[in-house]
């Protein structure tokens, strides 16, 4: 169909306009902080087209000196072993779930899914009641069991709706050849679910990697994690916008490429929910 | 055929499957939810401890508690202008990308960037944002002589921060969630709504958009529950202010608990914030289920 009509022209034109304005209001602020990162501190409140060679790496260098480096490693090995044990843990599950005849699924999807839209700040009084009375009070361990109640439930949830997509047939087929249901889900099932493995283990690792409350409440200096740190920059005096803006753009490079090459099975998984 | 006691056999192996999660979840999320329930029941206080039972006391004074009855306000406007503005631009987004700008395939990773970006960043690059003696917008709009004022000093300005800031990371959540939804449906009805002669835009209102309703309830519910734990943005962006304007339920709840120690008080903010996420949630698993049997 075309439509060579000056009307359609114009509102073609305009819908182009419109998209172009979101796209601006998608990348600007990122382009910004990019932008601002590179700035030396004397040319920070001076606008960027008056000056706009006068960029240095020293807020690069300068954030190498703090504590952020290292709050970063604790970002990683926390969300990381919690991605690592909530998939370990939850892949059998969900696969249970979505295959066995039990009772009580209907309770397990609902609990699931309420586990993931409580409000945090319910958790977190009694676990910061309980970590400060067991030492578990920044541990990586005390930490690692947090995230475990945000990423677990995602998992299990994302990971039922996965495994329901694969027919019964395939596991009726392992079982026939005299394949145990463990064997049957590590060599059959995972291998087909692979897709929406690495969906959920996306999803689950930034929710870990972005948390900013339960690691403000539950961590101190010894396991404090990147998006806590970078509030060091910011103090009732001053607010170092340089070093923010170093860790901003460091905090978010790992996840932006990830989110690219992958929101196409994200959207399967997320959608699990939302499909209808 | 497998006989009976195969499948029983294998109805155990699927129970012990889920033993090592479900105990993972007795003590990492149970246990701390009945805590928040106990603790709601008391006048736990962080360094007073406990001075005697209250029972509903603490309910009974959130009734009474205006800054609670301003914080369900503030966040009710966070939630239902930041929800509205949310669906209404992921959907526009996404229907553009299908139906204007097709050929934009490698462009779209760009407009999902930002649900990628860490809350406390996305909160303190707004933050850079709306400083005026910082923000390029400020001082682009200088050159013309225009003084854009400080939007984080006034509470309809903060509230307004807040929805800009949530809406450029979240929006990219609503729009893959429709662009999903609009590629489950046929572009039949498109091509027979033009034979009638009908216009491209009255055929997305009439046609496309009543199809994409169950999905925007679904994304509306969704984003809506996450409105109601707003923490990053408004801890960065005003910290509860100007004054305590933008201290949201969950927010206050917050304060109540780690700044002034009231922990029996504020697990009972935190219960009544639970009661919506347990309604909502009973909710989408009713209507799963239903979807499951049909």
């Amino acid at each position: 169909m075309r439509d060579d009509s000056f009307s359609f022209k114009l509102k073609r034109g305009f819908g182009i306009l419109m998209m172009l304005a979101f796209a601006v209001f998608a990348v600007f602020p990122i382009l910004w902080v990019l932008i601002l990162s590179f700035r030396p501190a004397t040319q920070l409140f001076v606008p960027i087209w008056e000056t706009p060679f006068e960029l240095t790496l020293e807020n690069y260098s300068a954030i190498i000196g703090t504590n952020f480096p290292f709050a970063l490693l604790n970002s990683a090995i926390t969300a990381g072993a919690s991605t690592l044990l909530a998939l370990l843990l939850g892949i059998p599950a969900a696969f249970a779930l979505s295959k066995s005849r039990l009772s009580g699924k209907f309770l397990a999807s609902w609990l699931l899914l309420l586990l993931r839209m409580a409000p945090p700040v319910g958790f977190v009084i009694p676990l910061f009641l309980i970590y400060i009375n067991s030492g578990l009070i920044d541990t990586y361990a005390g930490l690692i069991f947090a995230y475990m109640s945000l990423t677990l439930p995602l998992v299990v949830w994302s990971m039922w709706t996965t495994f329901n997509q694969i027919p019964n047939e395939v596991i009726e087929a392992a079982l026939m050849d005299g394949a145990s249901i463990w064997k049957t889900l590590v060599k059959v099932m995972i291998p087909i679910a692979r897709p929406g493995i690495v969906a959920a283990a996306i999803l689950s690792f930034l929710l870990a990697w972005n948390d900013f409350f339960f690691a403000l409440i539950i961590t101190r200096s010894e396991t404090v994690t990147a998006p806590v740190a970078v509030m060091n920059f910011v103090s009732y005096a001053s607010v170092d916008w340089g070093a923010i803006a170093v860790a901003s753009i460091v905090l978010t490079l790992p996840v932006v490429p990830v989110i690219i090459l992958a929101n196409k099975y994200i959207v399967q998984s997320l959608g699990g929910a939302v499909k209808g | 055929m497998a006989s009976a006691s195969a499948s029983a056999q294998l109805e155990r192996a699927y129970k012990r499957m889920l033993i090592p999660t479900f105990l993972a979840v007795g003590i990492f999320a149970i246990v701390p939810l009945v805590g928040m329930i106990g603790l709601s029941f008391t006048d736990y206080h962080l360094i007073r401890g406990f001075r005697g039972e209250v029972g509903f006391q603490n309910f009974v004074r959130l009734w009474t508690d205006g800054r609670f009855m301003e914080s369900i306000y503030v966040m009710c406007a966070l939630s239902f202008i930041g929800v509205a503005v949310q669906i209404v631009m992921g959907t526009l987004v996404a229907v553009g990308l299908e139906k204007i700008v097709p050929r934009w395939r490698l462009a779209r990773g760009f407009f999902v960037i930002p649900f990628a970006v860490p809350a406390i960043v996305t909160a303190l690059v707004w933050l850079s944002l709306f400083t005026p003696t910082l923000s390029p917008i400020n001082a682009f709009f200088a050159i013309f002589g225009i003084q854009i004022p400080a939007i984080l000093t006034t509470q309809t300005g903060a509230i307004a921060a807040i929805v800009i800031a949530d809406t450029w990371t979240t929006y990219p959540f609503v729009m893959l969630l429709i662009l999903a939804a609009l590629q489950g449906i046929s572009t039949d009805l498109d091509e027979a709504a033009a034979m009638d002669g009908a216009t491209r835009i009255r055929a997305f209102f009439y046609i496309t958009l009543p199809l994409l309703v169950p999905a925007l309830t679904m994304v509306a519910l969704f984003r809506f529950i996450e409105t109601l734990k707003h923490f990053p943005l408004i801890f960065v962006l005003t910290n509860g202010g100007p004054g305590r304007s933008t201290q949201a339920t969950n927010y206050y709840a917050y304060v109540q608990t780690f700044q002034s120690s009231n922990v029996g008080y504020g697990s009972a903010i935190a219960m009544f914030l639970f009661f919506f996420a347990g309604v909502i949630s009973l909710y989408i698993a009713k209507r799963n289920a239903r979807l499951a049997d049909a």
